[in-house]
């Protein structure tokens, strides 16, 4: 056999010499093209490191000052601040700060009843979506409207909305010194109001995905067997929907945690502290007080303890699903 | 065991009838076959049973009493869907025992009837089992011990066998029509499938365009079809529909086939056209198993010459394709003699030639055998 014939049969042609020495030479890189991992790796990087820039950078950051009493105030350039290292001091003091916990006791307080409220709300909403009536897309474009609005919009709207010359008051029938945002047990009730009215619609519109995906000839099925609407949507619906549910309750329930802008707008967390939720006791710390190093202590916690919850529930749910 | 009567009724979405003045009297423990082609009507007659639709025109009643109004779950009817709609995130127990819950039937007694129902349809060793993880065949039987233990009135079944493999279709055939002896209740059953249909039911009723074209036993419908869809419909293989115009002779008639077949008419057929002096254009059905090659049988019998066509072999039986000019008669070749390309005399047996008349599709003569 001659070398010509044993080139036919290769598909490759034989390389130069030169060129094998060429990449031989060139190390790492050489190969990088003919390498789908290496070649991957690279493809890949620069969204990874941008990724390491905007996510864990700022963390690492807090990480390190939440270790320090540095604060603007010093002087000190915020890579320096290890000067004032003080070994884990503001983790001790957060769990002993009555302040911290108190605004975290109302933060749960809003959620447990808000995010219920909007479950229940939602859920009810979506079973009279599932039958079919004169106005049915009108309506629920309509109802889909406050999710749209820019929180810190719903929360001016209720501020006049609450206001004691307000439409509420005169729509009730009390007078105009009845207080809502200025009376201690009433500006969470209007808070809570607030946020109910503009997230349940996310609820609704979960909530009815859900709904609708369950299997209408399972219901007929059900009807038939001797099962009213309600016996079907306790022992079908409802069962069909478990990650469904899942997921709405621990998406609002996370958002609900960081509620800010509505507050923020319309108490600014008064009177008193008493709308004071844990993003306005922080926004507080941060800007009136300066006390950066605490903050990126609880900022981190927080972060920490809700991604363990959220974690639960969303793995609940996809076992649901299962 | 509940009897069943359908009154005049008609139902309509818009502009379409789906079901055209529909009557229907179903005697109790009866198991009645809707048989049809798709879209006929017969699912929508069902849901109307069901209580699924609400008739446009007419009424349902069972037992005498009328049920419009009545609500669904108040009905009690066993229905299976052709589908199944099997409770997939329950267990095998608990879509079983769904019926009796929702009727707060006490505890101990929903477990021993559940029970029980498991064993009799052979899924006893899966009642802990999610019901979404049974083969097609077992949510079949599921579906119908789900709907039988809350001992309905009546049982509705919608093609219930179509999604099945061919060898479990046969053996549900006969589990059903054990079933229903079992169980003694009314059943209704919705198939296109003839074959179905005649093996199952009591009565058929066949329906065409929303129209009941004929309610009768099975064998009533095969051997005395009241019009030509229904001639067409049922028996497997076809029977023979041959087309053409009348012609009457010298005290002879004629049937003259599109492409120039003749048929001399003789005995029964002749006397049922005959009978008809207006008809102009008639259609003679008759099953391939009247037509045979060899001698003559009797003297009425109608003999063509042609040729054979094609041979095929379904199961057992032979067929053979007679090619007569244009036309095709199909026939059972009983004897096993015939080979594509021989020239034969045939003969179609006069005795069960069934006359039609073209333009109304209806009976000539008529009589029972």
């Amino acid at each position: 056999m001659t070398d010509a014939t044993a080139e036919t049969i290769t598909d490759t042609p034989a390389e130069p010499a030169s060129a094998k020495a060429n990449r031989r030479s060139r190390g790492y890189w050489a190969g990088v093209a003919h390498d789908s991992r290496k070649l991957g790796f690279w493809f890949v990087a620069p969204a990874v490191l941008l990724l390491l820039f905007i996510v864990v950078f700022p963390l690492a950051m807090q990480l390190y000052l939440s270790l320090t009493w540095w604060t603007p105030l010093d002087g000190v350039r915020w890579y320096r601040a290890y000067e004032s290292f003080n070994s884990g001091d503001n983790y001790a003091r957060l769990l002993t700060d009555g302040a911290l916990w108190a605004a975290l006791g109302r933060t749960v307080l809003l959620m447990a009843i808000a995010v219920p409220a909007q479950f229940l709300l939602g859920l009810g909403l979506a079973y009279l979506f599932m039958e079919q009536f004169v106005g049915r897309k009108f309506f629920y474009s309509i109802l889909l409207t406050p999710m749209m609005i820019v929180p810190a919009v719903v929360g001016l709207i209720f501020f006049l909305l609450f206001q004691g010359t307000g439409p509420v008051n005169d729509t009730l029938r009390l007078p105009t010194s009845f207080a809502w945002l200025t009376d201690v047990h009433r500006a969470m009730l209007a808070v809570i109001i607030a946020d109910t009215w503009q997230w349940t619609p996310l609820m609704f519109l979960i909530l009815l995905a859900g709904m609708l995906g369950v299997p209408a000839d399972q219901l007929t099925a059900g009807r038939l067997l001797g099962a009213s609407n309600w016996q079907n949507f306790c022992k079908i619906v409802l069962p069909r929907m478990k990650s469904v549910i899942a997921i709405a309750l621990v998406l609002r329930s996370v958002e609900c945690f960081k509620i800010f802008d509505v507050i923020f707008v319309m108490t600014k967390g008064g009177p008193g502290v008493e709308t004071e939720t844990i993003s306005l006791f922080l926004y507080k710390k941060t800007f009136a007080d300066l006390d950066w190093s605490y903050v990126a202590a609880i900022g981190l916690t927080i972060l920490f303890s809700l991604s363990l919850i959220a974690a639960r529930g969303l793995s609940y749910a996809a076992k649901r699903k299962g | 065991m509940t009897s069943i009567q359908i009154n005049n009724v008609t139902k309509r979405f818009g502009e379409f009838v789906a079901v055209d003045d529909l009557t229907l009297d179903i005697t109790e423990g009866e198991f009645v076959a809707l048989l049809g082609p798709s879209g006929c009507g017969k699912t929508t007659t069902m849901n109307m049973i069901a209580g699924l639709e609400d008739p446009s025109e007419g009424s349902i009643s069972f037992d005498g009493s009328d049920l419009s109004g009545m609500r669904l779950q108040d009905r009690n009817i066993g229905f299976v869907f052709q589908n199944y709609a099997i409770f997939t995130h329950l267990t095998v127990y608990k879509n079983l025992a769904y019926g009796l819950e929702v009727r707060r039937v006490a505890r101990s007694e929903v477990d021993r009837k559940s029970r029980a129902m498991a064993e009799r349809m052979g899924l006893f060793d899966r009642l802990d089992e999610s019901a979404g993880r049974l083969s097609v065949n077992e949510m079949q039987k599921l579906a119908i011990g789900r709907s039988a233990i809350v001992e309905p009135r009546v049982f509705l079944l919608d093609e219930p066998l179509s999604n099945l493999d061919a060898s479990f279709r046969a053996y549900m055939r006969a589990e059903l029509k054990v079933l229903q002896r079992e169980f003694g209740q009314t059943m209704i059953y919705v198939t296109h499938d003839q074959i179905e249909a005649m093996s199952l039911a009591d009565k058929i009723a066949i329906i065409d365009k929303g129209r009941l074209m004929q309610y009768g036993a099975a064998l009533e419908v095969y051997n005395d079809p009241r019009n030509r869809f229904v001639a067409n419909f049922v028996g497997s293989p076809r029977m023979n529909l041959l087309d053409g115009d009348l012609k009457h002779e010298a005290g002879r008639l004629r049937l003259v086939l599109a492409g120039g077949a003749e048929i001399p008419l003789a005995g029964q057929a002749a006397a049922d056209f005959g009978q008809a002096k207006s008809t102009q254009k008639g259609s003679l059905g008759i099953r391939p198993q009247h037509i045979y090659a060899g001698e003559r049988r009797s003297a009425d019998d109608m003999e063509m010459k042609g040729h054979v066509e094609q041979i095929e072999r379904v199961g057992p039986t032979r067929l053979a394709y007679l090619q007569v000019q244009e036309t095709r008669f199909l026939s059972v070749d009983e004897q096993d003699r015939l080979r594509p390309g021989d020239e034969i005399a045939f003969y179609l047996t006069a005795e069960k030639s069934l006359a039609f008349d073209m333009a109304t599709g209806d009976r000539l003569g008529g009589r029972l055998q």
